[in-house]
């Protein structure tokens, strides 16, 4: 086990630099979870902790070794690719013991290690089968075996679940969580999808346009966003955003002061549906989503705004009915200006 | 009146007969392909039943007279005539000569420039380029510069205190001469073979093995290369063909000689057939070739099937 130390990290290609110094602290034993949208640099961060990408600037230490000029063989990694990268040509206990084979670990032992991996992963039965007889989960366990047959003290997962079905993601991310649990190791992992990372991480890492946003708990995350971006980001529905003057008003009503917020963040699960005429919101109902489990509604604000709220009660509104919207004062994110979180929501002087 | 309003609604329109789907898909199919089985039947299986047929024949191009003699051509090429043998010898020398050299070549170009740097296209076109130059300009250029003294490789030989041979005039060393400036000629298209089946290797294969701690060579060796191993078969078989082949280059560079030392199979054909008028022997000749070319490749084919297993 051990740690990672990230200082000021940064990455360019050319003139474009597409990681804008990252400082990050990684604790032995930890998962943390690189999110981001599309572009926001987490899998290059990945790669260079890796060593497959130079550091174009920053110190990157892996325990107490700085490993800026030290070779990715020999950085004590190992990762897990979201193609898998399993060697067509190769049988599944060959792929798991290319590793041991290129630093020539005796037979014996690469025998030895290449079948406790398989056990723990319960891929004997697929040892003597080519990558194209398996199925994407089989292939998903291969990739992961084949790196922990090389003891890393760091594992590093880039978007490993992506190819999977819905159905066998939920099973390999409650694998992979196992996995973790059982080898104790440091972990990295990178994702697009929230879910994933709010599932799996001790803490996450949000990521855009080369620099974090946000590091947290999957709970701090959620319930304190530092920013806009971070509580747009985290959570599905994403959260509505209003105007803080369709609220004001409203807000002081009830002794409430948003002072100098512009902005105003509300979940779509913590929304509730009240009578038409009361609550903190008005508006008519525009659009329902029905989803199972609850209904998405839509709600045009008499400001003109809209608003998307979770409802899974009883006294379900019409499309076209005037509904009041409630929300707990301590589920209300305030933003200012810059989109910077702004707490708490205090009673007024 | 009435009788002709009743024929008119009670004729029915002629219609083709109705055809069923898979026979509709079938008539279409063999649609498109029809332009490229009538070439085939015309340019390839018509020859090469012709040539099946001239083989068992005496047939004089100047007389027209074509007298059927069995098995007597193949008897004579085989156990007769002296030329064969050496002809044929002279055939696996330029194939083993020029084939792994220009696959090594080959390989080692596109392995320098399949990633992408600052002049990848001028190399790319620099190697490419002679596969597209006349045949006529190129072996004209080079005897040129293959000139005994006076040759541009002599000199530049003889620069670094190397006394050359004359390249085209000594039977061994025209055989060299004929390989290298063949493979030079000819390496840009295999270098593009291999440069597109590289570039089809997903990078993350070396990626992950670079992580698992193997060295550029091992890579090449355990990763890089058994992918190539169906594109080196392609690459393989077509440079073999190519090289029992070989005609232009020998005729324009050598003439078969000196001492018919690059006297090869395609240019022995050619002189036999349209030369000295044998069709009939030439066809036999011609046959033995097609079955030469044919055992090598499906020799080649089953151990790499084998391989595959």
């Amino acid at each position: 086990m051990t740690s990672l130390t990230l200082r000021n990290l940064k990455k360019s290609f050319g003139s474009t630099e597409v990681i804008k110094g990252v400082d990050l602290q990684v604790h032995d034993g930890e998962f943390v979870v690189f999110v981001g949208p599309s572009g926001c640099g987490k899998s290059t961060l990945l790669r260079m902790i890796a060593g497959l990408e130079d550091i174009t600037a920053g110190e990157l230490y892996i325990g107490d070794r700085l490993v800026n000029e030290v070779q990715a063989a020999q950085r004590g990694v190992a990762m897990v690719f979201q193609s898998y990268a399993l060697y067509p040509h190769l049988a599944v206990k060959d792929n798991m013991a290319f590793g041991l084979k290129v630093r020539k670990v005796p037979a014996e032992e690469r025998e030895r290690r290449v079948q406790d991996a398989a056990a723990s992963l319960k891929l004997e039965a697929l040892l003597g089968r080519y990558p194209r007889e398996l199925s994407g989960g089989q292939r998903q366990r291969v990739a992961i075996g084949r790196a922990i047959v090389g003891n890393p003290q760091v594992f590093l997962f880039d978007e490993p679940l992506s190819n999977l079905d819905a159905e066998l993601r939920v099973h390999m991310r409650s694998e992979i969580a196992a996995l973790h649990k059982r080898l104790g190791n440091t972990m990295i992992y990178v994702t697009h999808d929230q879910i994933e990372a709010m599932t799996l991480a001790d803490r996450i890492v949000v990521l855009r346009e080369g620099r974090i946003e946000q590091v947290g708990s999957p709970r701090e995350l959620y319930e304190r966003p530092a920013n806009l971006f971070v509580a747009q980001f985290i959570g599905s529905p994403r959260m509505n955003v209003l105007p803080a003057a369709s609220v004001e008003k409203s807000l002081s009503a009830r002794g409430l002061d948003i002072g100098s917020a512009e902005g105003v963040g509300m979940r779509p699960e913590h929304i509730s549906v009240v009578e038409a005429g009361s609550g903190l919101l008005r508006g008519a109902v525009t659009l329902r989503e029905y989803t199972g489990a609850t209904t998405l509604l839509h709600v045009a604000l008499e400001g003109g705004e809209t608003a998307l709220v979770v409802h899974n009660g009883q006294n379900m509104p019409e499309a076209g009915e005037d509904v009041g919207l409630e929300i707990a004062r301590e589920h209300m994110h305030l933003f200012d200006s810059q989109g910077q979180a702004i707490r708490p929501l205090a009673r007024a002087g | 009146m009435a009788d002709t309003l009743t024929d008119k609604t009670s004729a029915r329109p002629w219609r083709a007969p109705r055809l069923s789907l898979r026979r509709r898909e079938a008539i279409e199919a063999w649609l498109f392909v029809s332009p490229t089985v009538a070439g085939f039947l015309v340019f390839f299986l018509g020859p090469l039943l012709a040539v099946m047929y001239f083989s068992l024949t005496e047939w004089n191009l100047l007389t027209q007279e074509a007298t059927f003699v069995g098995v007597k051509n193949y008897v004579d090429a085989l156990s007769v005539n002296p030329d064969f043998w050496h002809v044929l010898r002279n055939s696996f020398v330029f194939a083993i000569g020029l084939v792994p050299l220009n696959m090594t070549l080959a390989l080692t170009l596109a392995l320098a420039l399949s990633r992408p740097f600052r002049g990848v296209v001028f190399f790319r076109t620099v190697f490419f380029a002679p596969v597209v130059t006349s045949a006529v300009a190129w072996a004209i250029v080079w005897r040129f510069l293959l000139q005994g003294e006076a040759g541009a490789v002599n000199q530049l030989l003889a620069s670094v205190g190397i006394d050359g041979p004359n390249w085209l005039r000594e039977p061994d060393w025209a055989m060299v001469a004929v390989i290298v400036t063949r493979v030079i000629k000819m390496v840009g298209l295999n270098m593009i073979l291999y440069i597109a089946a590289l570039q089809a290797i997903p990078r993350d294969y070396e990626a992950a093995a670079r992580l698992e701690g193997a060295s550029n060579w091992q890579i090449f060796r355990m990763v890089i290369w058994p992918l190539l191993a169906p594109t080196t078969l392609v690459i393989f078989v077509i440079t073999m063909i190519g090289s029992f082949k070989v005609f232009d280059h020998i005729y324009l560079m050598t003439g078969g000689g000196p001492e018919n030392g690059t006297l090869v199979l395609a240019f022995y054909i050619y002189e036999q057939g349209f030369k000295f008028f044998n069709v009939g022997y030439a066809s036999a000749l011609a046959m033995i070739m097609f079955v030469i070319v044919l055992v090598l490749t499906v020799i080649q084919m089953t151990l790499r099937r084998k391989d595959m297993r």
